[in-house]
């Protein structure tokens, strides 16, 4: 057993402090006034010492873009667009077909990508063809 | 008039890949079927062209890499009107799709647990009762500029707008560790996120810091961004800031601090983000088996921002230049600025000093050689005594460029 020094003692008082305050929860008399909202209730928030938190819903758009049509382009459609969109595979600069199989290697592998060891030739003849245009 | 021709090509061929017509949409790589204008990255080797996009909660004009989960750049103009980016243009990264599209402030809670004295759940009314830190510091992607490595690599496909400068408000880590009493024998604190994998097994996304960094008084807890309240896609509403180090470990929509008596082994920490265990991260192009070690600690980066690649001006005996700088892990201690392809070399004037972590401004006057294309250069050394290599660094995951970068102009 350590006697604490000092400095350890005031960190804990002050660590008490304000332990004290995280058990007690939300001070009183700093409720913002509710502004009239034309449509609806204001979203909650919260504010202390000049700054305000107010809850936020946000609404992100959505991607249904495929990829190209082209020979496999259904195999890859099903298998490369549920986790992230197209894009990230259609901006990749030109690759090889090994690059390519490592890349679908590491979906499936670390990614937990649900594809079908059958379905790898195909998604990477597809994606090295898309390459190879590429680079025209 | 090449941004057009550029267009035109990557559309023609890539309606010879299709083999017919397409309906829309298949011109630009990251595009949503009618993109409002494009943007030009100049990445090596082609495939450059990204939409410019406004439809994002909360952001404006950004640069689309990819819609969901969002990745968005921010536009080279945006750091030429402050060294302070704003929140709506400030750059966007996730990794995984499942992010919580509503933050409710009241249920909030961040939790702080595992090899600690004292478990806590903190309300965001609690965290901004807390003694307050505001900081300015700079965010960089670790993968900031991997559009431009060459050989190219796989990843998300930068130019150099994925990194944003801030002033951050928050709460230092240190007192809320001091608070739950970390334990002896702490070696790592883990963060975690609200965003999660989208199918099950995935690894969900938490990065680790050593204990005497998470307890060095400088990272900290932020809930405000340039005054105020973060943007959700930029981590509403708590954020871990690690000033000088790369963007990776500055979780967003952090709810989740884990004292960890060893090393996070987990996926993000142990096997993504790691950089060769080499000066400056370099390897040979191709080298697979090399010692690596986690991305940690930024390094000297400047830019030119006053004119953009390929801008035609009118030819002057001297231009006014400028741009921005940033230290890395410290401040800047001085640029200089070339418009003679790095011949010879310029002072450039340092604007105010917003902390070691912040963008610095630079100004310069330069003089040029004559007419026609003039490669503009600007280095920046840091308080440390680093200063930007001439050339360009290399390893597969293309994390780390800080060479000195060149703008190619006309003058006529
Ligand atoms: C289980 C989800 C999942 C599926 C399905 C998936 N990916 Fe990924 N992919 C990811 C994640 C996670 C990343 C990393 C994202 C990031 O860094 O933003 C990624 C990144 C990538 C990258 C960037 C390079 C890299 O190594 O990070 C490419 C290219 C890519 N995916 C292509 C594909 C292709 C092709 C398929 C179809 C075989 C596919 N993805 C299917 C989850 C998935």
């Amino acid at each position: 057993m350590k006697t604490p020094s000092t400095g350890a003692l005031a960190a804990s008082m002050i660590g008490i402090a304000v332990l004290a305050l995280i058990v007690t929860g939300r001070p009183g008399g700093h409720a913002p006034a509710p502004s009239p909202a034309p449509e609806g209730p204001a979203p909650s928030s919260v504010s202390f010492a000049g700054f305000t938190l107010t809850s936020d819903a946000v609404s992100l758009p959505v991607d249904d873009r495929q990829f190209p049509d082209g020979p496999h382009a259904d195999v890859i459609n099903a298998n490369c667009t549920s986790c992230h969109s197209a894009s990230m595979a259609l901006t990749q600069p030109t690759l090889s077909a090994e690059q390519w199989k490592a890349t679908v290697t590491k979906m499936k592998e670390v990614y937990k990508a649900p594809v079908a060891e059958q379905d790898i030739p195909a998604i990477v003849d597809y994606l090295t063809a898309l390459s190879s245009h590429q680079a025209k | 008039m090449d941004k057009l021709d550029t267009w035109l090509a990557t559309k023609s061929s890539r309606r010879r890949f299709l083999g017919r017509a397409a309906l829309g949409g298949a011109a630009v790589a990251a595009g949503p079927a009618l993109a409002q204008s494009l943007v030009d990255l100049h990445l090596p080797g082609g495939n450059a062209e990204r939409p410019i996009t406004s439809a994002f909660p909360g952001k404006g004009s950004m640069i689309l890499q990819r819609m969901h989960p969002p990745l968005l750049e921010t536009p080279m103009e945006v750091f030429d009107r402050d060294v302070f980016t704003p929140n709506d243009q400030f750059f966007v990264r996730w990794h995984w799709a499942d992010i919580p599209t509503s933050i409710d402030v009241d249920s909030f809670r961040l939790t702080v647990r595992g090899h600690v004295e004292r478990p806590l759940s903190i309300s965001l009314a609690q965290l901004l009762r807390l003694p307050r830190v505001e900081m300015a510091a700079v965010n960089q992607c670790s993968g900031n500029s991997r559009g431009l490595f060459q050989p190219r690599v796989p990843g998300a496909q930068w130019g150099h707008g994925a990194m944003g400068n801030a002033k951050w408000l928050g709460v230092r880590l240190r007192d809320i560790l001091d608070y739950a009493g970390v334990k002896a024998g702490a070696a790592q604190v883990r963060f975690g996120a609200l965003d999660q994998p989208v199918v099950a097994g995935g690894p969900d996304f938490g990065k680790a810091l050593a204990i005497d960094h998470a307890r060095d008084g400088e990272v900290m807890v932020a809930f405000g961004m340039n005054g105020d309240q973060l943007p959700l896609l930029n981590g509403f509403p708590t954020r871990l800031i690690v000033p000088g180090w790369y963007s990776t470990y500055w979780v967003k929509m952090l709810n989740d601090i884990e004292v960890l008596p060893g090393p996070d082994d987990e996926y993000w920490m142990a096997k993504a983000y790691k950089i060769p265990a080499t000066p400056g991260a370099n390897v040979k192009p191709g080298a697979k088996d090399f010692p690596t070690v986690p991305i940690n600690r930024m390094i000297p980066r400047s830019w030119v921002t006053s004119l953009g690649e390929g801008q035609a001006i009118a030819y002057d005996r001297t231009i006014p230049l400028g741009g921005i700088a940033m230290g890395g892990d410290c401040g800047v201690a001085k640029v200089d600025v070339s418009a003679d392809g790095g011949r010879s070399w310029h002072p450039a004037k340092l604007g105010t000093d917003h902390g070691k972590y912040s963008f610095r401004r630079w100004d310069a006057q330069v003089p040029l050689a004559g007419r026609g294309h003039v490669r503009l250069m600007s280095r920046c050394w840091n308080s440390a005594g680093h200063a930007q290599p001439m050339e360009p660094i290399w390893n597969p995951s293309g994390f780390m460029r800080g060479n000195v970068e060149t703008t190619t102009i006309v003058a006529s």
